[in-house]
């Protein structure tokens, strides 16, 4: 018992290096505690996103507090610490500029909210889900499902596009018909398949009309709204519903083609669309 | 009638519709068929309540949204300081729940009818809606419970303008659907300038004899604030 009154450094005792360690790993335990059980709670009541803040606000908030009410036990005077502070913070500053500027720009991102967990993104060259936001690092979930840890700074300074950042985005098909089908036809059987998608947004209403005399087919353009949680699912399933449907109704996707003529074929009568001899 | 509360004996049978609960030696089942789609769960659970009733028509095929929209096929024209009563019919989905004692869990959710959706205001700033179109009724209008409901709307013109109403958008949060012979909701239009509005809904029934329905976020304690009413700021139009 004699080592724990044994003086470590100023007055402070191995017993209260003992106190601050297990203070602190108690407070981890209750900290883990809390938020195994506050994720029990709300999981399914509050969103994903807002759940994994509010967990780690929980979560650091109970050790925070741990430590520093439990620094005087060490010697550590938090007054003391203040006006040291600034030089110490001088000095860390210029020694770990990055850390610094990932840790400024984790703040802004948290602020400004241009991503939040579970949107999908494309910062600079990478795509995928956003995993987690942490105050140092943001991790993306590439849609192949690599895990990427980029850098908040790298973060704050991209170009970010946000794929479902907006409630509606739209997407569209070129779907190119043979010069003989019925262009007009066409365009009612898919205005038909879509109206008969429940996520192929009513209003703004969808577009189809013929673009491009093309060189094989007529080629008619297709854009139509989707609610940005699910647009990737309609556009998936429509594409393949309006080929069906243009099939059934006859009308067809042509090959690519080309008509060619023989100058020097013998017999010399007139030609029809597919270049072959119509007797005179 | 199918709605109400069922001892696990549940059985209904129509010509779009066959859902049920029936023992199996040793569990219950519960199947349902429509619209081509088949369902079936097994209920380990020794007795209990089963709970069939219209909920929040927000919920299928897939839950994004919490909106709905329903469009009048003829725009209504309020002249200013007065205030019009009239029906639409909006769609029903159904909600099929098990009750034990002590809470209440959502089994199944279907619909008769087809759902579509769109967008109320900006792809920004806007909200997605279920969409429904329907005639303005002055009286109550005939309807299937299963399909299709009838909401009680008043429309009050507080502005200085003549407005043109061709739409309101509801919270579906603060929906009170009631069931009987009919399925029904009572709802206010509060116009405050000729592109805004305030619709709340008012929590009694569209006529007597009609029961409350269990809501569904009720029935799977989401905490939610009770929200006064949506704010319709992108038009009425």
């Amino acid at each position: 018992m004699e080592i724990l009154g044994h003086v470590v450094y100023g007055d402070v005792t191995v017993w209260d290096i003992l106190v601050f360690i297990t203070i602190v790993t108690s407070s981890v335990i209750l900290a883990k505690a809390v938020r195994i059980n506050l994720k029990k709670a709300l999981s399914d009541r509050i969103p994903r996103n807002v759940l994994d803040i509010l967990l780690k606000i929980v979560y650091y908030g109970i050790i925070t507090i741990a430590v520093i009410s439990v620094l005087p036990q060490i010697g550590i005077n938090l007054s003391g610490l203040l006006v040291a502070g600034g030089i110490v913070g001088l000095t860390i500053g210029f020694a770990s500029q990055s850390v610094v500027s990932n840790l400024v720009s984790g703040l802004f991102l948290m602020m400004e909210r241009p991503v939040r967990i579970g949107d999908q993104i494309r910062i600079g060259d990478i795509m995928g889900f956003v995993e987690d936001i942490h105050i140092l690092s943001t991790v993306v979930r590439t849609y192949d499902g690599v895990y990427i840890r980029i850098p908040n700074e790298k973060v704050f300074t991209s170009n970010i596009t946000n794929f479902v950042a907006n409630v509606a985005r739209r997407f569209e098909y070129v779907i190119g018909i043979r010069y003989s089908d019925d262009a007009q036809k066409a365009t009612e059987i898919i205005k038909k398949v879509i109206e008969e998608h429940p996520f192929a947004l009513k209003y703004p209403a969808p577009q189809v009309f013929v673009n491009e005399l093309a060189d094989s087919s007529v080629n008619i353009v297709v854009m139509i709204w989707a609610p940005s949680a699910v647009w990737y699912d309609v556009k998936m399933e429509l594409l393949w519903k309006i080929k069906v449907a243009l099939e059934n109704e006859g009308i067809e996707i042509p090959f690519p083609q080309r008509v060619i003529w023989f100058a020097n074929r013998p017999g010399g009568g007139e030609r029809d669309e597919l270049g072959e001899n119509v007797p005179a | 009638m199918i709605y109400g509360p069922h001892d696990y004996d549940l059985f209904y049978e129509d010509e779009d519709l066959k859902i049920g609960v029936e023992w199996r030696g040793r569990h219950f089942k519960y199947y349902r068929e429509s619209n081509g789609e088949k369902v079936e769960k097994i209920l380990a659970a020794s007795g209990g309540r089963i709970i069939v009733n219209p909920v929040e028509p927000v919920n299928l095929p897939q839950k994004i949204t919490n909106f709905l929209e329903i469009d009048f096929e003829k725009p209504v024209l309020i002249e200013p300081g007065t205030s019009v009563k009239l029906m639409v019919k909006f769609p029903v989905e159904i909600g099929v729940f098990v009750a034990s004692k002590k809470s209440v869990e959502v089994l199944d959710i279907f619909t008769l009818t087809k759902p579509k959706y769109t967008l109320y205001g900006t792809p920004m700033s806007g909200v997605v809606c279920r969409w429904y179109s329907s005639e303005i009724y002055f009286e109550l209008p005939e309807t299937n419970p299963l399909k299709e409901g009838v909401m009680d709307i008043t429309i009050k013109n507080t502005s200085n303008d003549w407005v043109e109403v061709q739409k309101a958008v509801f919270d579906g949060y603060s929906m009170k659907i009631y069931y009987g012979d009919i399925v029904g909701m009572v709802a206010e239009m509060k116009v405050i300038g000729k592109s805004v509005a305030e619709t709340t809904f008012i929590n009694r029934p569209i006529k007597s004899g009609l029961k409350k329905s269990l809501e569904l976020y009720t029935a799977r304690m989401i905490p939610v604030v009770e929200r006064k009413g949506f704010l319709m700021e992108w038009g009425l139009k």
